[in-house]
């Protein structure tokens, strides 16, 4: 699409915020504002999503294979199987979703485990985790 | 919106799925449920752009007097309970909490009706005295020239938080509404809650709130005492007039019986900081606001408990924030509200988490 979809949403968050929702009141207002909001998250997401996603499901997998030898549990590393060959964002979402609900059980069981290579899986997923954050980060947060 | 619909009108929006609230339909459930307010009638009536939970309309009533003078004009506020939310609360519990607290010290509107039969208006609905004239909002609270009125703001916001924990909760008249709670289990009851509450509003997977919960349940702490918590107590649930005076707290649907350092913790999270710095919500430091609760609750914010209730914030503040993208995608609530809290402040929260666990 042309013009571009981030552009063209984050004009779009603009108009909403400083020119429709000024001449709204309450209600009305208030939503208008928080419309114009998502416009500008969504004009952000556009363009990133897809990257953040193949970038941090290779990531995962990675970390779940490690897991599987660092725990002795092979089922971890049947969890890493897989590719991102279907680019859609719904399709590399549910993949995420999925990997990163095995990631978190692999996080607990690492936590529990003693010695010098679970400390340094542990440290791996928390770089990952960190990563993640820094990956989903929207520029209105507070935070 | 607030629309004209001939005589009547109409407070509502496209998104609700309750039967609109109008002004006739109330004046007719009033003059019947309150018949002292005789020849009763609304004015103005409409939705206010207020809280995720719970619907808050505004109106004027006038009424004939008593003794036949000029008729009376009585301002109020109605809260509707939606059909669902991303808060497990009923009005009789918010109404209750109110009244428990009203004359204890913290300033809160007075509580006028309870109709808890959802025949009338598609849910229950509260009526309250409407203080009108003040202010309410954090992002007003960046503006510049607010800035000189912030150190007041502070000192009365956790002020009144402090006076709320040092409360005799003997006093207050809350055994029948409030779960009990022990100093030793309020912190697992609190998790617990939370925790069901976040699995059962699943949009995604939590691996960073996962790892503060597994955190959370190896290190319970014991409170110094038990206070009633109001569960959302922040710069955002206040009431404040022209020169910072906090005149009302409000919101009180998730009042329990508690650790004193919840209410604390709730309101030094990251996610509330509207300043986009190091001011809590969006007022004063983080050690400002601890001191000055301090102070007024004459109890100590030991760091170790403090921590635990600051993580236990984000994992509240998670599932309230799934719940309310999980509310929109099951569509049985479809405010603005809900999908944009979602996008806005999850991966904000978790980024509290790193930093309170120091993985940031």
């Amino acid at each position: 699409m042309r013009p571009a979809v981030a552009p063209v949403a984050a004009f779009l968050a603009t108009r909403m915020s400083q020119e429709i929702a000024p001449k709204l009141e309450g209600f009305s207002a208030g939503n208008a504002g928080m419309i114009g909001a998502m416009l500008q998250m969504m004009s952000e997401e556009w363009d990133r999503a897809a990257s953040r996603l193949v970038v941090e499901n290779a990531a995962v997998r990675t970390l779940l294979q490690r897991a599987g030898e660092v725990l002795g549990d092979a089922s971890f590393g049947a969890a890493a199987v897989g590719d991102d060959l279907d680019l859609r964002i719904s399709s590399l979402d549910a993949a995420n979703d999925r990997l990163r609900r095995v990631l978190t059980a692999a996080h607990a069981r690492v936590e529990e485990r003693d010695g010098v290579d679970a400390r340094a899986l542990e440290a791996a997923i928390w770089d990952e985790l960190r990563a993640s954050v820094a990956r989903r980060r929207i520029s209105s947060a507070n935070f | 919106m607030v629309n004209d619909a001939g005589a009547q009108r109409v407070a509502t929006d496209a998104s609700s799925t309750m039967k609109p609230i109008t002004e006739s339909s109330l004046s007719d459930y009033l003059a019947t449920r309150v018949p002292e307010w005789r020849e009763a009638r609304i004015h103005g009536l409409h939705r206010l752009p207020l809280g995720a939970s719970r619907e808050t309309y505004r109106f004027d009533l006038s009424h004939a007097s008593a003794d036949g003078g000029a008729r009376e004009t009585v301002r109020l506020i109605l809260r509707r309970d939606p059909p669902a939310s991303n808060v497990d609360s009923n009005r009789r519990h918010e109404y209750e909490c109110y009244r428990a607290i009203y004359g204890h010290g913290i300033p809160v509107p007075r509580m006028i009706l309870l109709e808890e039969d959802p025949a009338h208006f598609d849910g229950a609905i509260s009526l309250a005295e409407d203080l009108r004239g003040f202010h309410n909002s954090e992002y007003q609270l960046q503006n510049p020239e607010w800035q000189p009125r912030l150190p007041r703001l502070a000192e009365q916001l956790w002020g009144y938080m402090g006076q709320l924990a040092a409360v005799d909760v003997g006093t207050l008249s809350v055994a029948h509404f409030m779960p009990p709670a022990t100093v030793e289990s309020t912190a697992r009851q609190e998790l617990d809650y939370w925790v069901t509450k976040l699995e059962k509003n699943d949009v995604g997977a939590e691996p960073i709130t996962w790892a503060a919960i597994r955190y959370l349940r190896r290190n319970y702490p014991v409170a110094q005492k038990l206070s009633v918590v109001h569960g959302d107590f922040r710069a955002g649930n206040v009431l404040y007039d022209d020169e910072g005076n906090v005149r009302a707290v409000l919101d009180w649907e998730m009042g329990h019986l508690g650790d004193p350092l919840e209410d604390l913790a709730w309101s030094i999270t990251r996610t509330f900081s509207f300043g986009k710095d190091d001011r809590r919500s969006g007022v004063v430091p983080k050690e400002v606001a601890v001191s000055t609760w301090e102070k007024a609750s004459g109890l100590r914010a030991e760091p170790k408990e403090l921590l635990w209730w600051e993580l236990f914030a984000c994992v509240k503040a998670q599932a309230i924030w799934a719940a309310m993208g999980h509310v929109w995608e099951s569509g049985a609530n479809q405010d603005v509200i809900m999908p944009y809290a979602a996008w806005w402040l999850r991966n904000a929260q978790d980024r509290a988490v790193l930093e309170l666990m120091g993985k940031l």
